[in-house]
């Protein structure tokens, strides 16, 4: 009996066992979307693809952060169809930071496609959250399954699933000025209807159509021609000069292509890289970092920068298939130099307009917000792409790099560069006026 | 009789036994132990050189069999990649002797490849030429040239004849194309630089030393480049891997095919006689292989012309070939034939077959030997002297550089971690790629253009290795054929034929005028019963190899053959008659004559017409493509006009013609004139441009002795109720038509059939409907239209709505009752018979379950036993589509994805299991689960259909089927139905058009046959082979050479009677190309 009492009492003392409460940093999300990039450059995701799934895992993190009523505001009622997340059964018993890591590591799994290298991931945290505090930890774990549910009902309502089996390209071979495939791997034409995916805070994928490009023309005084040898000139200038040229270096820096394709004979390969979204996330992650931004700040900044970029790929994409323009590097194989090559890869889609300098306007727009002007960084985001670190004086000053990267790459023409770096800042423009996250 | 039992049990284990019995060996592997051959073509990779650097790091080296010691026993040259080259003289009894040091053949360059015999300089001993790679990698020397000198010895003397080349070779042949008497070569080099963009087809005009292929002609033993005077090809673009000489047109020269590796062209040089070549692949040729790699040639169908063989790298494997870079994408062939100037390549093996009239027909799929993997030598041999050919493909790859797991997930990790490295792939990533030692093939010829496997049966071991040159002779001189194969890194595989005395063979070797010793380019016919063989002396063969330089020829039992006709290098020939086999003959020229090219200067029965009668009827298919919309639908049903009517349509009482337009573009009417036709423009008609035009009748519908016309339409690309699907219906008024309204109805139709079915005196018709736009596999409702008074109603009949994809019917009395009933036939169905009771149907089966791809019927009596069968024409069996009773070929057919369209997965079984056609890729493209559930090609590879899809996607699937392939004809069993498929000619490719009239006025009729179908992904390839036939009865085939017509590489879509001044043509109608017209000539 004597034994019994003892084991009953070390029960009883056991279960009373205080736990200390589970610290979730900005690391720890830093990290989570880190993960997530290496999965995506390893399952291989368009551009488009790929800012979809940075934005809804960003989201639903940070609706959870916003259900405690602090200093942000839910975004519900404020983009496309989304509704106010479900409460928590409990709310005492709930870590909002590791219910917000949670929702987005679990709707992260459900968009890339190897779930095993994120369940892998997440079953590691599980453990460690388990053993700190394992009431906690089920209650948080809990809510970020249900309002990781709620998040994904709401998502799939954005046309993805459907444009998936919609039509291919359709290519014309009987108009040079329409795009077609190019080489090496003459892929179809990545998301020929993603203007048909639901944006998030535009009222229309078409509200910042820019200007249409310059009028096809190989007569040697048009403003396309004109273009067109700019870029084979750029090109040549700065191949002469060789690699160790600012141009190239820029362009390489900002090269940005999830799959660029490498043939040797039989012999192929791929050297993948992240997406511009996921260089400015990574530009993001750098500036939260730079200004010590606590967990809900830094979720705050990724989900508003991630939501400007998901509307950016859909304005971009939209005018890429309206105006369907032709890569230079098919115009000057044909016309100028068969042999040519451009220093990047031609990405899979039409030219117009540039979407790196759509993108890379609309995120350089929202971190001006967010961090202020002039918020000078060391950008080292492609460093385990082998590439250098470069300093900006501000993401304005990255952004244009970003854009004029794409005619050393010999991929776009000046005006798809202008005018998607002036499309992307006036959505980015108009995103953070009409959003309204924080409740000052 | 009372069977005693053990009888019974004696006959049941003779059943037992003869199941049992194992095929006897044709070859046994004799090991280096007994053989003392220990070459071993080793290839060492560092950190400078790998298939990174040379992108035919693992093509091996060459052989080269031949007697060069004149003591009867042919010996055997090996040149090494790396290592030094070899040589083997014979002693007999499969024991060999290593001399290479002796010899002085051991090489100086870096990299050797091919390696060839022949006698260049006239002096009866064979010298050596050996290729060589020389220029990139840090790769030095030249071709080198091995003089015989008579007494196992050689002295390299490329140099002092002009033959040191230091470029890209990859093989040479020897031949004499000039004619002078002396030996030219043809050096066959490749590019090596690396594949990015197309590049203009027009590349292969841009000369340039290294990689440019060579014409070498021999100028009193000094070597003359004659290749851009004589029209040889020598551009940056060619990966030159494959090389035959062959009198292919069997005008005296001999011509040159050339197979080239990525995406450019094969060469098929046409020797002019003035010594110059031009290429005429696209003529000659449908389609080619697309990575070509080795090729041999041989008279496959005793026909006494060379057929062609060419190899390329499609797996049979589903795991191989699942997790292998696929084919080429439909828009992407497109735009590389169109924008960059290159032909029809597809990724198998082609067997080209030589017609008289200079055309080759592909039939590889249906030969049985499309699919050896990543295959490098083909040597066509009658192995087992059954008088059929047969064939050894060696094959292998040390790593398979195209594996898509390798290229999309592991290089780049390997690429990644590597980064700091100049040089991306090293060894260990090079590691990662999987390993592609395989079996090597052996087929053996059945005729009929079949080979049948025994890679298992005829070897007594077959192990996986990496297989490359191989060679042919008789090394044991007991007169059948023995094989060397190198293999990459390993010791060489000798085979012994075991087939000795149990067939009878015959060898010939030849004593010809000097410097042509050996009498290459000797042509032999060997006549026995009424059968030829031919065969040509060529020792370049296979792969950068070269045979021993003899003719043999197996000849079953026979101890006697009737004669030979030997035809010398010169185009002098005799003949040699009651030829006893199992011997060799040593044959020099004597008594020789002229010989004449049997040129066919016979009438044919059909001739071209040159001015087409005025008709320019040119049909131009619109761009819509099936494969944009519906990915993984298995073929196209968008083209499948035009449609064509002949009937007097102005009211002169002689015939005219109308041609429908594609969607968009205007159907054409042509007005029959005196002596020809015009075109004319009839407002009414020509302005309706949007629909497209399928199958179309003209005819007083009204009863007003005028012509109407009648059109059914679709196109598979407007849906739902879009105006354009409904059919047309023009009622000739005064000298114009005018649209007719007909009832509420939206199909693609197929095929309209008039007949008066209720005996009231006008015209009904039945209208056939093949297909639900973007919901292939789906059943469209048929229709029979009831006239009245002009005006056409449904007639409110089940019986017909839901008969099947239809795509050709015919009124025809089956049952002898006097009254004519209806027969249908369609894809994924039987043919279906539907029994006329005065104006009301029903259906009856006469047949078994014969769901075919049916594309057309035509009753004919063709056993003459005065009842009527039914001619069917269905997809034939040159595909890789596969039916069978047992294993139907099967299409799944459900919204896999719920996303409220329709989705089709075609399989085929392989071992007992059903397989998709397409890939990971293409299915993921519309099923996104599969992303998901497979993120390796690895996974996915092998998986069969059943384990892809989920069980609830299976539940709701229905699974069309088809049982036979095969075209054929209905025999009438007294009223019954028999089918009895046709001969193999008639199954190269979909059957499409039937015509039946006495051609040839022997007061009986015949059906003359056209088809064909380009509507298929490239990885179907293209069905361009059938070059048309007449059938005469059911044992009288006559085939299109011998007619006079050509319709290989055209879609026949109408054959049609029109009478001119009382003489019949035959209007040949064919989808996106030229209508033709043919005089009968009787």
């Amino acid at each position: 009996m004597k034994f019994i009492k003892i084991v009953l009492i070390f029960l009883l003392m056991s279960s009373c066992r205080k736990y200390d409460p589970i610290v979730v940093t900005p690391n720890d999300y830093h990290n989570a979307v880190d993960r997530v990039v290496q999965i995506m450059i390893h399952d291989i995701f368009s551009p488009p693809v790929a800012s979809r799934i940075f934005v809804y895992p960003n989201i639903a993190a940070y609706e959870i952060l916003a259900k405690q009523g602090g200093k942000y505001k839910s975004l519900s009622g404020q983009v496309s169809g989304l509704t106010a997340i479900p409460d928590p059964d409990d709310s005492k018993s709930i870590n909002y930071e590791l219910s917000a890591l949670i929702a987005h590591l679990d709707l992260s799994r459900k968009l890339i496609f190897s779930e095993d290298q994120i369940v892998e991931y997440r079953d590691s945290l599980y453990n460690i959250w388990e053993s700190e505090n394992p009431e906690v930890f089920r209650n948080s774990k809990k809510y970020a399954l249900k309002v990781s549910e709620y998040i994904t009902a709401w998502m799939e309502k954005d046309n993805y699933i459907q444009t998936r089996t919609m039509s291919k390209y359709s290519i014309d071979m009987d108009d040079i000025s329409r795009w077609q495939p190019t080489p090496p791997s003459y892929m179809d034409g990545i998301e020929p209807h993603w203007n048909k995916i639901r944006p998030l805070v535009l009222d229309s994928v078409s509200q910042f159509k820019p200007v249409p490009p310059p009028e096809f023309s190989l007569n040697e005084n048009s403003r396309f021609y004109k273009e067109l040898k700019e870029v084979y000139d750029t090109s040549n200038r700065i191949t002469e000069a060789g690699d160790t040229s600012k141009e190239i270096e820029i362009a390489q820096f900002w090269d940005c292509n999830p799959y660029v394709s490498v043939t040797r004979g039989h012999l192929m390969f791929a050297t993948k890289k992240i997406t511009p979204g996921a260089h400015w996330i990574g530009i993001t992650k750098i500036a939260c970092k730079k200004s010590n931004f606590n967990y809900n700040e830094t979720v705050f900044a990724y989900t508003k920068a991630s939501i400007a970029m998901f509307d950016a790929f859909i304005s971009c994409w939209d005018e890429k298939y309206r105006s369907n323009l032709v890569r230079p590097e098919t115009l000057i194989n044909l016309y100028f130099n068969d042999n040519w090559k451009p220093i990047l890869q031609t990405p899979p889609f039409p030219e117009y307009t540039s979407g790196h300098s759509v993108v890379s306007g609309a995120a350089s727009v929202i971190l001006t917000d967010i961090f202020g002007d002039n918020f000078s960084f060391d950008d080292d985001t492609e460093t385990p792409y082998g590439l250098p670190v470069r300093n900006f004086k501000s993401f304005y000053a990255a952004s244009s790099e970003a854009a004029i990267s794409r005619l050393y790459g010999g991929i776009h023409y000046r005006a798809a560069i202008e005018n998607g770096l002036k499309q992307g800042k006036d959505l980015g423009r108009f995103i953070v006026k009409r959003l309204h996250m924080t409740n000052e | 009789m009372k069977l005693n039992s053990n009888y019974i049990i004696i006959a049941v284990a003779l059943v037992l036994l003869g199941c049992n019995r194992k095929e006897d060996i044709v070859f046994k592997e004799i090991p280096d132990t007994e053989t003392g051959i220990t070459f071993v073509n080793q290839i060492t990779e560092t950190d400078d050189l790998s298939i990174l650097d040379y992108l035919y790091f693992y093509n091996g080296g060459g052989v080269a069999i031949g007697d060069i010691n004149n003591d009867g026993l042919p010996d055997i040259f090996f040149s090494g990649n790396q290592v030094k080259n070899k040589l083997y003289l014979n002693k007999g009894n499969f024991k060999f002797e290593d001399i290479s040091d002796k010899a002085g053949i051991r090489g100086n360059s870096t990299w050797n490849t091919g390696a060839i015999m022949g006698d260049v300089n006239g002096d009866g001993f064979l010298d050596i030429y050996v290729c060589a790679v020389v220029g990139i990698n840090g790769f030095g020397g030249y071709n080198e040239l091995y003089i015989n000198n008579g007494d196992e010895t050689f002295t390299e003397s490329a140099t002092k004849y002009a033959l040191d080349y230091a470029s890209f070779s990859s093989s040479a042949a020897f031949l004499d194309y000039d004619l002078d008497g002396d030996l030219d070569i043809y050096l066959l080099n490749h590019a090596v630089h690396t594949q990015e963009s197309f590049g203009h087809a027009n590349l292969r005009y841009r000369r340039n030393y290294q990689t440019g292929d060579k014409l070498l002609r021999n100028d009193n033993g000094i070597f003359t480049d004659v290749s851009e005077q004589s029209g040889i090809f020598g551009g940056p673009n060619g990966y030159g891997l494959g090389l035959a000489i062959s009198d292919f047109n069997q005008d005296g020269y001999p011509d040159i095919y050339v197979g080239n590796d990525f995406h450019e062209d094969d060469y098929y040089y046409i020797n002019n006689g003035d010594g110059t070549f031009t290429d005429k692949l696209k003529m000659h040729f449908g389609h080619t292989t697309r990575f070509s790699m080795g090729n041999d040639v041989a008279d496959i169908n005793h026909d006494g012309l060379p057929d062609l063989l060419t190899l390329d790298m499609h797996a049979e494997d589903e795991k191989v070939l699942k997790s292998s870079e696929g084919d080429e994408d439909y828009q992407i062939q497109k735009l590389r034939l169109k924008q960059y100037g290159y032909y029809y390549q597809f990724v198998r093996n082609m067997m080209q077959v030589n017609q008289s009239n200079g055309n080759f027909k592909e039939t590889a799929l249906l030969s049985g030997i499309a699919s050896t993997d990543w295959s490098w030598s083909a040597l066509f041999g009658d192995f087992n002297q059954d008088g059929e050919q047969d064939i050894y493909i060696s094959n292998g790859i040390l790593k398979r550089p195209n594996d898509l797991d390798y290229i999309n997930y592991v290089s780049n990790e390997q690429i990644v971690k590597k980064i700091e490295k100049t040089s991306l792939v090293d060894k260990q990533a090079l590691s990662m790629m999987p390993s592609g030692k395989v079996n090597n093939y052996i087929f053996e010829g059945k005729g009929n253009l079949l080979f049948e496997n025994k890679s298992t049966s005829w070897l007594n071991k077959n192990v996986p290795t990496v297989s490359n040159a191989t060679a042919m002779g008789d090394l044991d001189n007991d007169g059948d054929l023995d094989l060397v194969v190198t293999n990459l890194n390993e010791l060489p595989t000798i085979l012994q034929n075991q087939t000795n005395n149990k067939a009878t063979y015959l060898k010939l070797k030849f004593n010809y005028d000097k410097p042509n010793t050996f009498g290459v380019g000797t042509k032999v016919y060997a006549y026995n019963k009424g059968t030829i063989q031919f065969k040509e002396l060529y020792t370049c063969r296979g792969f950068q190899a070269s045979s021993e330089p003899m003719i043999h020829f197996g000849f079953k039992n026979a101890k006697t053959i009737d004669s030979i006709k030997i035809v010398w290098p010169n185009y002098t020939y005799q003949i040699e008659k009651n030829i006893a086999t199992n011997q060799t003959l040593v044959l020099k020229p004597k008594n020789t004559k002229i010989f004449v090219n049997h040129t066919d200067n016979t009438k044919k029965l059909f001739q071209k017409v040159d001015n087409n009668l005025g008709i320019n009827f040119h049909h131009e298919e619109d761009n819509y493509t099936d494969f944009i919309r519906q990915k993984l639908i298995p073929y196209q049903v968008s083209n499948k006009g035009p449609a064509v009517a002949v009937g007097d349509l102005n009211n002169d009482g002689k015939a005219d013609i109308f041609f429908g337009g594609s969607k968009f573009k205007s159907s054409k009417i042509y007005l029959q004139q005196d002596s020809t036709y015009i075109a004319h423009k009839f407002f009414g008609i020509v302005k309706d441009s949007i629909k497209e035009d399928i199958s179309a009748v003209i005819s007083d519908f009204n009863n007003d002795k005028k012509n109407d016309l009648f059109i059914g339409t679709g196109g598979a690309d407007f849906y739902n109720k879009a105006k354009p699907l409904q059919d047309s219906y023009y009622i000739q008024q005064d000298s114009t038509f005018v649209n007719h309204k007909l009832p509420d109805y939206y199909e693609n139709a197929s095929v309209v059939r008039p007949y008066d079915f209720d005996d009231d005196g006008d015209l009904d018709i039945f209208i056939g409907n093949y297909t639900v736009t973007n919901d292939f596999g789906k059943t469209p409702p048929s229709f029979l239209l009831v006239n009245t008074d002009g005006n056409f109603e449904i007639k409110d009949s089940k019986v017909f709505e839901n008969i099947g994809m239809v795509t050709d019917a015919v009124w025809d009395d089956f049952d002898n009752d006097g009254i004519k009933d209806l027969i249908v036939v369609g894809e994924w169905m039987s043919p279906k018979f539907y029994k006329n009771n005065n104006g009301s149907f029903t259906e009856v089966v006469k047949t078994d379950n014969l769901n075919g791809l049916w594309q057309a019927i035509q009753p004919f009596d063709i056993d003459g036993d005065g009842d009527t069968d039914y001619l069917l024409g269905n997809w034939g069996l040159n595909t890789k589509f596969k039916a069978s009773e047992k294993f139907p070929l099967q299409m799944y057919y459900a919204d896999f994805d719920d996303n409220g369209k329709t989705e089709t997965i075609v399989c085929v079984e392989k071992n007992k299991e059903y397989y998709p056609l397409l890939g990971l890729n293409e299915l993921a493209n519309q099923l996104l689960f599969l992303k998901k559930k497979y993120t390796t090609y690895k996974a996915f590879a092998g998986q069969p259909i059943t384990a892809i899809l989920e069980n609830n996607m299976l539940e709701k699937a229905k699974i069309l089927k088809v049982y036979n392939l095969s075209s054929g004809y209905l025999r009438n069993d007294n009223g019954d139905f028999k089918f009895i498929p046709f001969e193999t000619e008639l199954q190269l490719a979909p059957i499409t058009s039937f015509l039946k009239f006495d051609f040839n006025k022997d007061n009986k009729e015949e059906v003359l046959v056209g088809g064909n179908y380009f509507g298929v992904a490239p990885f179907h390839g293209r069905f361009d082979a059938f070059s048309g036939a007449l059938i005469k009865d059911a044992n009288t085939l006559l085939l299109a050479a011998e007619l006079g017509i050509d319709f290989s590489k055209k879609e026949v879509k109408n054959l049609n009677i029109i009478y001119i001044k009382n003489k019949p043509y035959v209007l040949v109608t064919m989808n996106n190309d030229d209508a033709e017209v043919y005089k009968i000539s009787n």
